[in-house]
């Protein structure tokens, strides 16, 4: 042992003689005048998101082609550096400083998760580089965790609550049973649909919460059932909804409900798998894929001549958030990120989900949100629109928690 | 109300049992801690998937079992047999090693989504039992898992080959001096706990979503309950399968956030208590 | 000479070593390579200029000292523990904790942070140590996966942030030894702390295992039956190196916590735990340097190779050629092809 670790310390001696006498780490990165402007993807590949994350990057590949082949953005083109994480966020910080550091990006895009957003949203400074966030919808994004050169695309969890909380007083059903996921927005969407549900006269009779990754939801729908609810409001997300929705059915569980109300819960990469079960479940829904704009058909043809299908929620917020960044780019005229980020305070555009403005004190994008049920098209399932609420219903004051 | 609840623990004590019930039979006799064993669940879950999805369940039932068997066999022949000299801990590590390859091999074929089985026709809907309307599904599953266990126990009871098995899980080198063939014993356990894995898989597909992360979330409990029912007894790991089922289940109803802990809970108790498990020594 | 260890403990050629000479001299000259390479180590940042690289390097090296624990258990109590992740997750939920909770500075927290996760190291030992084999991998399996199930209660949210993890926020005035928080983060400037700390514990570790101590361990390992037939107490001996291998996880853990700024629940699980214990073994237990080469290994495979989730393909593959063909892991390897050309050349 003693001679191998001798030998290695000789070859680093060795070694540190030999080199120059740089300093430790100096960070490279710096956009090309002229050159493409490089975005950096980091979606999850692995684990149940990584579906979502192909889609994410399909958004923004339609997009860039779109925009590349009309001329670049600012007479610039766009060039896509597609990376991957298992939505760890350590694996994540380390995946961006490599795209900044090696690769040379300056903007970051299809981010999945919450807290990867919030341990990124601390380095972005340090690292130079904007990040455009349509993924992670936890509010402290744009509260405590905000950050000059983050931007919110897509809505937060109190934007959806508040947009389902005006429609509550169309759903039928007076007696509210509310199963939620153990988990910060689900105590949140549980607390502000109590609200809302008692200022539209209706009555809650149970609430609930199951740990996250519960298989077994038996316990749960009896008790459901006991009590006498007529409605449900679920807030379960991913297997936990589908092993929900499936045993609900196994259970006749529906039999007694009027309207089943999900938050978050039923989209449309599950409506395969969950089948004809949810036909009638009502849930929020961010985009509208016949939303009437020219901006949106350009868009859904683009996607659809691209990918083979209909875009969905992810992939558009994910083309939105282009469509952020390069109006941003075209304001400033220049890449730069700190005067892309200054450009885009308070700027409107015209986007895929009508005019949007971004928000200067925390920017959030303030944009529409829908409420939609699920019905039967031919023989596949989709949303139909029931309602939609602007952003000055659905969006809360900037928190002041947030400093830019 | 409890009616229903105390059924779904004895559907969640089922599945359990189903699945212990094949770790303790390799436990007892290999000595390995089979750390496969919920990647071995989870395969069976995907291939009935598939085959549900081709043909019909009752097929799955039927296939899925030989197949898992099957693996076994080059469980016992590739790995456990030839290092059969190396110590237990070393072996259990192996199929670790082979747990981590499977689940992304499944991952690969299958993708990452989750997937969902429907129960068959007759089993589908509910059935009014106790006064309570409940899962027809359900109570098919804890009737398979009592018939089983009931025949399992009967098999090793009364049976030659039961005897040998029972004689090799006590003491494999006296058994072996007294004339049983330890081998063959051991290629029929081995790919008989994997089958009973691969069971355990296809009953749980139509009960539960089917998600890469299955495997993992069953493989701590199955653990806990085989060392809690006894090293080496399949009785005993039965009996902590359905017990930890009923109580785990029932907690949730009261306290989720406690239900969570009751298996590490229990473990460790246990384990302080009585080393050698609640059934101790004895093999059935 | 040695009678067989009991057939639920690792056997003898997983810990393939060096061979036995516990002359003073050696030591002294074990002592002196060390600084060596602590001084050596200290020059890094200054031929690695590139920021991945280096923060790979760091991260490596701040695992290390996970791995080091779980080796040092492994060579010397003969037990492998899948709950060493409890450890640096609690040192690293400490720190977390002590910042921004309580307003410490980091340096506080850091050193709060060691202090706790060695206290579950005690409390776990108690618990643990009088079992072996399966039952003690068990055991510690299942008690850090209770930590874990504990840390993502909602309840616990306001401490450890659940299922979405804990950022670390504190004065930007307070320093970590005179780095800043934007300093802790940038792997040049922090290397020096945790190369430091990673060859100092692994000083220490292998003075210990050269002390009667450690010749009184590796009896118990042996036959602990028979030594307490001898007159020896077995369970104070176990417990001091369980509580000392926990000790430097925990270390590993704080020192974790400071340079991501960022905890998450992952950490105390036994994905993690288990990780760290695969490149242990892959780099072998026979020598302290084994864990270190293993877990830098793995690092380097996690960032290299087709991160499509395949990497646990390929560790599971690893994991088992290693056992069934180099049981003693790359270092064991080596030991005996070293051996062997020595023995050539006589």
């Amino acid at each position: 042992m003693k001679r191998q670790v001798v030998a290695a310390a000789v070859a680093l001696a060795m070694g540190s003689t030999l080199a120059a006498c740089g300093s430790a780490s100096e960070n490279s990165g710096d956009g090309g005048e002229g050159g493409p402007i490089k975005v950096a993807l980091i979606p999850p590949t692995s684990g149940a998101l990584a579906q979502f994350g192909t889609d994410a990057v399909k958004g923004w590949e339609t997009a860039v082609r779109l925009a590349n082949e009309a001329g670049g953005v600012d007479g610039r083109e766009i060039e896509l550096i597609v990376k991957s994480t298992d939505a760890d966020p350590a694996t994540t910080l380390r995946v961006a400083k490599e795209a900044v550091t090696q690769d040379g990006a300056q903007f970051i895009g299809a981010v999945m998760t919450s807290p990867e957003h919030a341990a990124l949203n601390a380095q972005l400074e340090g690292l130079g580089a904007l990040s455009f966030n349509a993924l992670g919808k936890d509010d402290a994004l744009v509260g405590e965790q905000c950050s000059p050169y983050a931007f919110h695309v897509v809505q937060t969890s109190s934007m959806d609550i508040n947009a389902l909380a005006s429609s509550l007083s169309e759903l039928p059903g007076d007696k509210w049973a509310i199963q939620a996921v153990d988990y910060a927005t689900g105590h949140g969407a549980a607390e502000k649909f109590k609200a809302a549900a008692e200022e539209a006269g209706k009555e809650i009779v149970l609430e609930q919460f199951a740990p996250l990754d519960t298989t077994d939801f038996g316990s749960y729908i009896t008790k459901i059932k006991d009590s006498g609810a007529d409605a449900v409001f679920a807030v379960e997300y991913g297997a936990d909804g589908v092993a929900f929705v499936q045993q609900a059915d196994q259970f006749n569980l529906d039999n007694q409900l009027e309207t089943v109300l999900g938050f978050n819960m039923v989209s449309e990469p599950l409506f395969e798998t969950l089948g004809d079960t949810i036909e009638g479940y009502f849930n929020n829904v961010g985009y509208d894929v016949d939303g009437d704009n020219t901006e949106n058909q350009e868009f859904v043809d683009a996607y659809t001549e691209d990918h083979g299908a209909a875009p969905y929620y992810v992939p558009a917020d994910n083309y939105l958030a282009a469509q952020t960044l390069f109006a941003g780019i075209e304001e400033a005229g220049s890449a730069d990120p700190a005067d892309v980020s200054e450009a885009l305070g308070d700027l409107s555009f015209d986007s895929i989900v009508g005019a949007v403005t971004v928000r200067a004190a925390d920017h959030q994008v303030l944009r529409d949100s829908y409420l939609g049920e699920v019905v039967k098209d031919g023989k596949a399932l989709k949303f139909s629109i029931q309602s939609n609420a602007t952003p000055d219903v659905t969006t809360p004051e900037p928190d002041s928690a947030c400093s830019m | 109300m409890n009616a229903a609840q105390v059924l779904n623990g004895v559907a969640l004590g089922s599945l359990l049992m189903v699945l212990s019930s094949g770790l303790a039979m390799i436990y007892g006799l290999r000595g390995v801690a089979n750390f496969a064993h919920g990647a071995l669940y989870m395969s069976g879950a995907y291939i009935a998937y598939t085959v549900s999805d081709r043909f019909n369940f009752w097929l799955a039932i039927l296939l899925v079992p030989l197949a898992l068997a099957v693996i076994g066999v080059v469980l016992e022949l590739v790995f456990f047999r030839p290092l059969q000299h190396r110590s237990h801990i070393e072996l259990g590590l192996i199929t670790f090693g082979l747990a981590l390859m499977a689940e992304r091999i499944v991952v690969l074929i299958w993708g990452e989504r989750t997937l969902r089985v429907t129960p068959p026709e007759i089993l589908q809907g509910t059935t009014t039992l106790l006064g309570v309307e409940y899962p027809t599904y359900r109570l098919s599953i804890i009737v398979i898992a009592l018939a089983l266990a009931a025949a399992l126990v009967l098999w090793l009871r009364g049976s030659r080959v039961g005897l040998h098995i029972r004689a090799a899980s006590q003491d494999i080198e006296t058994a072996g001096i007294m004339g049983v063939n330890v081998d063959r014993v051991s290629l029929i356990v081995v790919s008989l706990g994997c089958a009973l894995a691969g069971l355990a898989g296809t009953l749980a597909a139509p009960y539960i979503a089917l998600d890469p992360g299955m495997g993992n979330a069953f493989l701590i409990t199955v653990l806990i309950v085989v060392v809690v029912g006894g090293i080496g007894s399949i009785g005993g790991a039965m009996v902590a399968g359905m017990g930890l089922g009923v109580i785990q289940t029932v907690s949730t109803v009261w306290s989720p956030s406690f239900a969570v802990v009751v298996p590490y809970l229990a473990l460790t108790i246990v384990l302080l208590w009585r080393p050698t498990g609640l059934a101790g020594k004895r093999v059935s | 000479m040695t009678t067989t260890a009991p057939l639920d403990d690792i056997t003898e050629s997983m810990l393939e070593g060096p061979a036995p000479g516990r002359r003073p001299r050696g030591t002294l000259i074990g002592l002196g390579v060390g600084v060596v390479v602590l001084f050596a180590g200290l020059a890094v940042p200054y031929v690695i200029t590139d920021t991945y690289r280096m923060s790979l390097l760091l991260d490596a090296t701040i695992l290390s000292l996970m791995a080091l624990g779980i080796g040092f258990l492994a060579r010397h109590l003969g037990q492998i523990s899948l709950g060493h992740g409890a450890f640096f997750g609690v040192a690293a939920y400490g720190v977390g904790v002590a910042t921004t909770n309580w307003g410490w500075s980091p340096t506080a927290a850091v050193g709060f942070a060691v202090l706790a996760g060695t206290a579950i190291s005690l409390v776990m030992g108690v618990l643990v140590v009088r079992a072996s084999g399966f039952g003690f991998l068990m055991l510690t399996l299942a008690l850090s996966q209770a930590l874990y199930s504990l840390s993502v209660q909602t309840s616990a949210r306001p401490l450890t942030g659940a299922h979405d993890g804990k950022l670390l926020s504190y004065d930007r005035e307070m320093t970590f030894l005179g780095l800043t928080q934007a300093d802790v983060m940038n792997p040049g400037l922090f290397w020096p702390f945790a190369w430091i700390a990673l060859t100092a514990c692994a000083m220490v570790l292998w003075l210990v295992g050269r002390s009667p101590f450690g010749t009184t361990l590796e009896g118990i390992r042996e036959n602990e039956e028979r030594m307490r037939f001898s007159g020896y107490d077995t369970f104070l001996p176990r417990l001091t190196a369980f509580v000392l291998s926990g000790a430097v996880a925990s270390l590993g853990g704080a020192l974790f916590a400071i340079n991501a700024g960022y905890v998450s629940p992952e950490i105390l699980g036994f994905t993690t735990a288990g990780d760290s214990l695969i490149a242990a073994l892959i780099g072998g237990f026979g020598m302290l340097a084994g864990p270190v080469l293993g877990t830098f290994l793995f690092v380097y495979a996690q960032a290299n190779f087709n991160f499509g989730g395949n990497l646990h393909l390929f560790t599971g593959i690893a994991l088992i050629v290693v056992l069934v063909f180099m049981p003693g892991g790359i270092t064991g390897a080596f030991q005996k092809l070293w051996r062997r050309v020595r023995r050539s050349r006589r």
